[in-house]
């Protein structure tokens, strides 16, 4: 069947479970959430090789998925919750890699960002870009999905599994953190 | 959220300066598309036949049934046929009969003050010895006394 934005996601969630209509579901699927999937991805692995990659992974693993999916959470919710934990993984294996200990920055995205030949920001982003990276992975991920998405705190928590309370106080010192690298 | 997040957001905006390829989107939902398996299969509800539902409740009756077996065995062959506190088996019985297992457990346990005092003098032939041993001297009005019993 065709859809109509706005997606009707029940009709969208009984398609996806449907085998005979399944595959254009989950098409509409991919054009209605893959942005913004990607962009989350993008920006916690800087590198758009890395963020193609895993966001390819994060579909099919939808895919493989969907009669797991019963429909308690959003779409967008299930969506952004496997992104992260694909994100998490490969961030783990290159620190592995890069033979960097879980509390230690990334400062292996740092080269990232100086070499993604899809990085067009002027200085003052690449600067804001670096900081950032230098955040924990956690509260990175806090600061992307509130400063860029502005993503509801409740939704975040949905996906992190964290409680409002904690999300707030980490984007709080995330921004101030920010603030005084920057200045 | 405050005057912080805000000056953030005025000097360096909320795009990142990010990019992607021209037509990335359009091409790696394509791409997606084409790398998708077959559609997940529903495991099916298989209904359980009348084995499967006992076999857990027949294995553990053949459990205690094995058990209760190996102990009437083992007491056959020490040619107890029943076991009570009454019929204790074997090695018991006789660890229980011999008279020193009595005489440092058993006794010493149910003799009162008096009677292991008793039985301690009991053991010695004069005061002197018993003096000696013990490492103290008697008051005069007990020099006299009698170590055996009357």
């Amino acid at each position: 069947m065709a859809y109509t934005v706005p997606i009707d996601e029940k009709q969208l969630i009984e398609d996806l479970q449907n085998p005979a209509t399944a595959q254009k579901a989950f098409d509409t699927l991919m054009r209605t959430y893959g942005e913004q999937v990607y962009w989350q991805i993008r920006k916690m692995v800087t590198s758009h090789e890395d963020a193609n990659d895993l966001l390819q992974n994060c579909f099919l693993k939808a895919w493989t998925n969907l009669q797991n999916f019963r429909g308690d959470a959003k779409l967008s919710t299930w969506l952004y919750k496997i992104a992260v934990n694909e994100t998490l993984n490969f961030l783990n294996k290159e620190r592995q890699r890069n033979n960097i200990t879980e509390d230690g920055d990334d400062s292996f995205l740092l080269a990232n960002i100086e070499s993604d030949e899809y990085f067009d920001g002027d200085q003052l982003q690449e600067d804001f870009q670096k900081a950032i990276a230098t955040l924990p992975e956690k509260q990175r991920l806090v600061f992307n999905m509130r400063y860029y998405d502005d993503m509801k705190y409740e939704q975040m928590s949905e996906i992190l599994g964290t409680s409002v309370g904690a999300l707030k106080a980490s984007y709080h010192h995330a921004v101030k953190k920010l603030t005084a690298l920057l200045s | 959220m405050n005057k912080q997040e805000d000056k953030l957001i005025e000097k360096y905006g909320r795009k990142g300066g990010w990019t992607v390829p021209e037509g990335y989107f359009e091409s790696v939902y394509k791409e997606i598309d084409a790398k998708l398996p077959p559609y997940p299969e529903t495991p099916r509800h298989v209904e359980m036949t009348a084995w499967q539902r006992i076999k857990p409740y027949v294995y553990l009756a053949a459990m205690f049934a094995g058990i209760w077996l190996m102990m009437k065995v083992f007491y056959n062959a020490s040619g107890n046929v029943t076991l009570s506190l009454d019929n204790p088996p074997e090695h018991i019985a006789m660890a229980l009969s011999e008279s020193d297992l009595a005489d440092s457990y058993i006794l010493p346990a149910s003799l009162s003050d008096m009677e292991t005092e008793r039985e301690v003098m009991g053991q010695y032939d004069s005061i002197e010895e018993f003096q000696q041993d013990f490492g103290y001297e008697l008051e005069s009005e007990y020099k006299e006394m009698s170590l055996s019993e009357e």
